[in-house]
């Protein structure tokens, strides 16, 4: 009896519907389907923990969503992305809304490897947002179309002229506080995440909310238009706080989705994974 | 004593993850073979991660014992929870409780990025300290990452255990992470 089929022959099943092996076979994959991911050009953060979760680093001019409480090393994680890029001759902007810049230089964690020079350069800026708003006129307490079509092109426009390859905007939640429709804050992401990715600029938009928030955004729209979420987090475990870090989404990569520990040192953001093995009393965000 | 010690570990290839069993009576001079015969010879950075007793009290011992610190670095995971206002020591980096497991992870992997060009050797004092803050699972779930992180890094790890204390499910937990055993034996010679 010849029970041997060759590849790719039809045969017919007893209700008399035709099948062909092929439908049936997982895809394999093949070279045509890993393109895509060997093909997509890298920000590496320098974070070596980070680009290893992300296989490799932020896919370039991808729009991210930092995401987290206060106290859970957002700013902290930024700013190293920057002085990272700066060393390896990717050019940084900061845009400070919360905080003063010089307060923010003031207070940061003397790295290791930061190097004054990279002000003095020009491979690193930074910018106070009410400086920018007080150039720009826009005095208004509320934002409308135009005056986010004005800050989104004079943020661009500064992204252009200063040939600038990573920004982080911190936070993208105060920004929003002015803006007081979903479809403002839509258009305002959307635009400028838009016009940074067309230039090649890998953005990191911070957020801030609260540990209990079940979003990932004060209102909700952000997250949905980010190429990538990370959030950042404080995990209560049986009465010790941990600072966590997890990436949640992230296009253009194949990225672990799994909860990390982290720590701020001046040798830079370290990571390891979450233990497993422990009782979680309380989640953080 | 510590002499023979020190020969066996010698014989170990690097990044290995070594049990060391031993009595209390063993205890020093199984840190004297560690910290001033085996890591000064072969050039180690030691990063002593200890729950059993405050740093403070070891850097002590070994300022007794004559040995120099300078390429000892301490992970105390023991000092804080002791809510003890003892003076900080800069060869000391403190873990707020030995419960904090990643904590510790990262103190390590710091220490390590610190210690750039030298090799280092690892030395957790004791498992049977971190068993009486943390439950089984959790602790080989610790030791399996840290070996496996520290032998990525041709980093070797010795972990304490002592007899006295120890358990059924210490002894298959040390016998899963590590490569070998070396029971410290009594002997008359010294």
């Amino acid at each position: 009896m010849n029970v041997s089929t060759s590849s790719g022959c039809a045969a017919e099943t007893a209700s008399g519907h035709s099948y062909s092996p092929q439908a049936f076979r997982r895809p394999m994959p093949s070279k045509e389907r890993e393109a895509p991911e060997e093909r997509v050009e890298r920000c590496i953060t320098g974070i070596e923990g980070l680009d290893n979760i992300l296989n490799g680093g932020i896919p370039r001019g991808n729009t991210i969503l930092v995401t987290g409480a206060v106290g859970t090393g957002k700013t902290s994680m930024c700013l190293e992305f920057l002085v990272h890029g700066a060393l390896d001759g990717d050019t940084g902007l900061f845009v400070s809304v919360t905080e003063s810049s010089e307060k923010l230089l003031k207070n940061i964690i003397p790295y290791d490897f930061f190097e004054d020079r990279l002000v003095k350069e020009g491979r690193l800026h930074f910018i106070d947002i009410p400086v920018m708003y007080d150039r720009l006129g826009l005095d208004k307490p509320v934002f409308d179309y135009e005056e986010i079509h004005i800050l989104t092109d004079a943020i661009v426009g500064l992204v252009r002229e200063m040939r600038i390859r990573r920004l982080v905007v911190d936070s993208i939640t105060s920004v929003s506080y002015r803006l007081k429709s979903e479809e403002i804050i839509r258009e305002f992401v959307l635009r400028m995440g838009a016009a940074l990715s067309a230039v090649g600029c890998t953005t990191l938009l911070v957020s801030e909310i609260s540990p209990s928030h079940e979003r990932y955004s004060t209102y909700g729209v952000e997250e949905a238009i980010a190429d990538g979420i990370i959030v950042m987090g404080n995990l209560e475990r049986r009465g010790d706080l941990l600072r966590t870090l997890q990436v949640v989404k992230m296009r253009g990569t194949q990225h672990s989705r799994t909860k990390y520990v982290l720590d701020l040192t001046t040798t830079g953001v370290l990571l390891v994974p979450l233990l497993k093995g422990g009782s979680i009393a309380t989640g953080g965000a | 004593m510590p002499a023979k010690i020190a020969q066996r570990l010698m014989e170990m290839p690097e990044g290995s993850a070594v049990a060391l069993r031993m009595g209390a009576e063993q205890y020093f001079d199984t840190i004297r073979a560690i910290l001033d015969i085996y890591a000064p010879k072969k050039e180690l950075d030691a990063l002593y991660l200890t729950s059993t007793i405050p740093a403070r009290s070891i850097i002590s011992a070994l300022e007794v014992l004559e040995i120099p610190v300078e390429h000892i670095w301490f992970v105390d995971c023991i000092s804080q929870i002791m809510m003890s206002a003892s003076e900080k020591h800069p060869h000391a980096i403190y873990v707020e409780s030995p419960t904090m497991l990643e904590n510790i992870m990262l103190k390590v992997e710091y220490l390590i990025r610190k210690a750039k060009d030298r090799g280092t050797v690892v030395v957790v004092d004791s498992i049977n300290s971190l068993a009486i803050h943390n439950n089984t699972k959790i602790l080989s779930e610790f030791l399996h990452i840290l070996v496996n992180n520290l032998r990525s890094k041709k980093a070797s790890t010795l972990i304490f255990s002592m007899e006295q204390y120890e358990t059924e499910e210490i002894r298959n937990m040390m016998n899963l992470v590590c490569d070998e055993t070396i029971t410290v034996e009594v002997t008359s010679s010294g």
